[in-house]
């Protein structure tokens, strides 16, 4: 594996952990959202530059048009989150707890 | 140029782990936006000048600045940043990590693999980055088409989100 590879996978696999462990606030939760997105768009890129392969250059484009729809969308839950539960502490969200 | 490429990777690896190591979101912040800083160098230094333009442009200059606007939301008297000792843990655990899976590899590092061959074949007169986007106004232009539609979806979604009062998921609070 290059370094390169390593970087960017171990990137995105940091972020993926990062995501899945956070324990307080539903927005640390979206920024490592965030910067799993950033490493795939920089994975997508170094792909095409690599490999000389021009055409390839139009995934990074569309997917950051449509990591941007998703951001979007994660922040209005986090806005709804925080007028209805107050916070955005990730312990408030345990209406369905038994 | 190897070396600079070294040091803008250990950087990017560094800001991925300050994001993950759960800080106070306005600190988590600020490492994502390192990370997009030397992302971007990365990409220059393969000769990807456009679309390192792009990613600064929209990533940072679009969707940081609305999540550091909604970064008030998660306001609280007494932000953790890297020196307390529970984000701390969690920045020692990931460098452990990252550097117990890169033991694994480093062996088979040399000198050449940290710069990409400058392959000049020919000297065009398009780069070769902004020449592929052009693709997705010509060839591509169903899937423009598609990811306009989406955008407008997402616009009318995040509307109906925070609509509140009566209906959505507001509650008149």
């Amino acid at each position: 594996m290059t370094p390169t590879h390593f970087t960017i996978s171990s990137a995105f696999l940091l972020g993926m952990m990062g995501l899945a462990f956070h324990r307080t606030h539903l927005l640390s939760a979206l920024l490592c959202l965030e910067a799993m997105m950033l490493a795939l768009f920089i994975a997508l890129s170094l792909w095409s530059l690599q490999l000389d392969a021009t055409g390839c250059s139009t995934a990074p484009m569309l997917m950051l048009a449509f990591s941007a729809c998703e951001a979007s969308a994660g922040l209005a839950l986090l806005v709804a989150t925080a007028r209805t539960h107050g916070t955005d502490h990730m312990q408030a969200l345990n209406l369905l707890q038994c | 140029m190897a070396h600079i490429m070294l040091t803008l990777l250990i950087g990017m690896v560094l800001g991925v782990i300050s994001v993950a190591s759960n800080p106070s979101p306005y600190f988590a912040a600020l490492g994502l936006v390192l990370v997009a800083g030397v992302g971007c160098v990365v990409l220059m230094g393969h000769g990807g000048s456009f679309l390192s333009l792009v990613l600064f442009l929209i990533y940072l200059g679009g969707m940081l600045v609305v999540f550091a606007y909604c970064a008030a939301l998660a306001a609280e008297p007494y932000p953790e940043a890297w020196g307390e000792w529970s984000v701390l843990g969690s920045v020692l655990g990931y460098l452990l990590l990252v550097v117990g899976a890169g033991s694994w590899f480093w062996g088979g590092w040399y000198e050449g693999m940290w710069v990409p061959v400058d392959e000049l074949i020919e000297f065009s007169v398009v780069a070769a980055d902004s020449g592929g986007v052009a693709l997705m106004y010509s060839l591509g232009g169903g899937l423009l088409v598609v990811s306009a539609w989406v955008l407008l979806l997402t616009l009318l979604v995040v509307l109906e989100l925070t609509r509140g009062l009566a209906r959505g998921a507001l509650r008149a609070v």
